[in-house]
């Protein structure tokens, strides 16, 4: 156990936009701890991070079932001693609108989005708070903060994602740990990316929405990870309980 | 973070004699940026200078009263005569005069108006054009907590910082691919320019108390706390971040 070494945990680590915040941490120094419900490829990131010399474990875990999740927190806890951050970065996306979104996807979208963060953090900000302090990053989206058509559940979980971690921010503050959510819009690998990859153009869905920003390309998982690194580094010591878009400047503009 | 996050770049920092500014104006040269100091206070900028210059830094103290046009475009072209390029504008100078609206006399609206909102917008149009021509640019402009939320006796202050976000906005969408435009919402920051508020007052120690109880992290912000974000910003760990406000202020525009 090392007490010099940050620990950090990542959920939704081994694939999209938590690998690479995985794997910003685990090249900074930091031990980190992949959090996924997909054991085969979080045991496949955890083992070329070992291979590269770099510090990471594995835990197995659905999120959405606060026995695992509480589980997850007290085996990190008796492996490594401490906990600095936790990354909410698990999440899924589905395609359909108001009336067309069934119980099945509205259920399943809140559960994985809404409560799987709420649940981390009910677990995760005591030991965060118990090691000394420290920062939770929330994973939210774009879509927290305007709309688009055929994304009812997804907009609704990532709205309900910003407010659930002002109020987090708000009442831990007094116990050391900072919340801040971190807004991507369509990044080259998240959950766009899969979802652009199943439709019959591609490159086409992507060029499209990159035309529609004003930075005219879309977002990098390397970028993402930058800003997760900074709010978790002590240059966002006093910053808590803020949303960081990173959309290319999407949700300043209207679309005419 | 790493070091050398501005290495090769130029930054204009208005306001940078005291506090905030020049807070900001050290880490920038830390991290390799060349600065122009811009204040109306000359032995506060000068010794900016020498800080950074002691510190093996490279910069320049520039005279300007930002409320004034014409000293707007002239800093402008003695960052570029100076150092030959811009790649960071960062407008921090601001004046904050209290009053309701009916107590707002004229004089009191055009001089905050001028110095916190038209200044940045003549800055920004001085040096966009710089920033088009060479390798792009980061803007950061400095609003305030009271930019989007309302306190008595603010009435110009109010007015021109939430102003400011919008001509940020505007920015962002109208320049995206090459130059980014974001906003820092400072909260109460524990600067010279603060301290001078407060002294003045009957009970100084009192309302510091209540002040420190209602910010979530229960502090003052401090100048290398906005610095800090403002590097942030400035640099290319936010690069597909364009159009955003993010306060600084200890989670304070969360609970409010």
């Amino acid at each position: 156990m090392s007490t010099d070494r940050r620990v950090v945990l990542v959920t939704g680590g081994a694939s999209g936009l938590g690998e690479a915040i995985v794997s910003r941490f685990a090249s900074n120094g930091d031990h980190v701890v992949v959090a996924d419900v997909d054991e085969y490829r979080a045991r496949q990131v955890v083992d070329n991070l070992v291979a590269a010399r770099l510090r990471a474990d594995l835990a197995t875990v659905d999120v959405t079932a606060e026995g695992e999740v509480a589980a997850m927190v007290d085996s990190l806890l008796e492996r490594h001693g401490r906990l600095d951050a936790l990354v909410c970065s698990a999440a899924i996306e589905t395609r359909s609108s108001v009336v067309d979104c069934t119980d099945e996807d509205w259920q399943r979208v809140l559960d994985v989005n809404v409560k799987g963060p709420f649940l981390c953090c009910k677990h995760g900000i005591p030991a965060i708070a118990r090691s000394g302090g420290g920062a939770v990053v929330l994973l939210g989206s774009v879509l927290g903060a305007i709309g688009s058509p055929g994304y009812a559940a997804y907009c609704a979980s990532k709205g309900a994602l910003v407010n659930l971690g002002k109020q987090a921010a708000i009442e831990h503050a007094p116990d050391g740990v900072r919340v801040n959510i971190v807004s991507p819009s369509a990044t080259d690998s998240g959950l766009f990316a899969r979802v652009a990859a199943q439709s019959d153009d591609p490159d086409g869905m992507m060029q499209m929405v990159a035309r529609n920003t004003p930075m005219q390309r879309l977002g990098t998982a390397a970028e993402v990870a930058a800003t997760v690194e900074f709010l978790c580094s002590d240059g966002a010591a006093f910053i808590s309980g803020t949303v960081i878009p990173l959309d290319g400047g999407m949700a300043a503009r209207r679309i005419v | 973070m790493t070091a050398g996050q501005l290495a090769g770049k130029v930054a204009l920092i208005t306001g940078s004699a005291s506090g905030q500014g020049r807070a900001a104006a050290q880490l920038f040269a830390e991290h390799g940026a060349a600065i122009l100091v811009v204040d109306v206070n000359d032995d506060g900028m000068h010794e900016t200078v020498a800080c950074i210059e002691g510190a093996g830094g490279r910069a320049i103290a520039w005279h300007a009263d930002v409320s004034q046009r014409a000293d707007c475009d002239a800093m402008v072209a003695a960052a570029i005569e100076a150092f030959g390029r811009l790649d960071v504008l960062y407008n921090n100078a601001a004046i904050q005069m209290s009053g309701r609206v009916v107590e707002t006399t004229e004089e009191m609206w055009d001089v905050t108006i001028a110095t916190n909102l038209s200044a940045i917008f003549w800055a920004c149009r001085a040096a966009i054009p710089h920033m088009l021509a060479g390798d792009g640019g980061s803007i950061v402009n400095t609003s305030s907590t009271l930019g989007q939320q309302g306190s008595e006796g603010y009435a110009a202050y109010g007015a021109a910082k939430a102003g400011l976000i919008a001509l940020t906005r505007q920015i962002a969408v109208e320049y995206g691919p090459k130059v980014r435009a974001n906003v820092i919402a400072p909260g109460s920051i524990d600067t010279p320019r603060f301290r001078k508020v407060t002294d003045g007052m009957d009970d100084a120690e009192g309302f510091l108390a209540m002040l420190q109880r209602t910010i979530p992290l229960r502090r003052l912000g401090l100048a290398d706390d906005v610095a800090q974000l403002a590097l942030f910003l400035a640099s290319d760990a936010s690069a597909y971040t364009s159009g955003a406000v993010i306060p600084c202020d200890g989670g304070l525009a969360a609970f409010r």
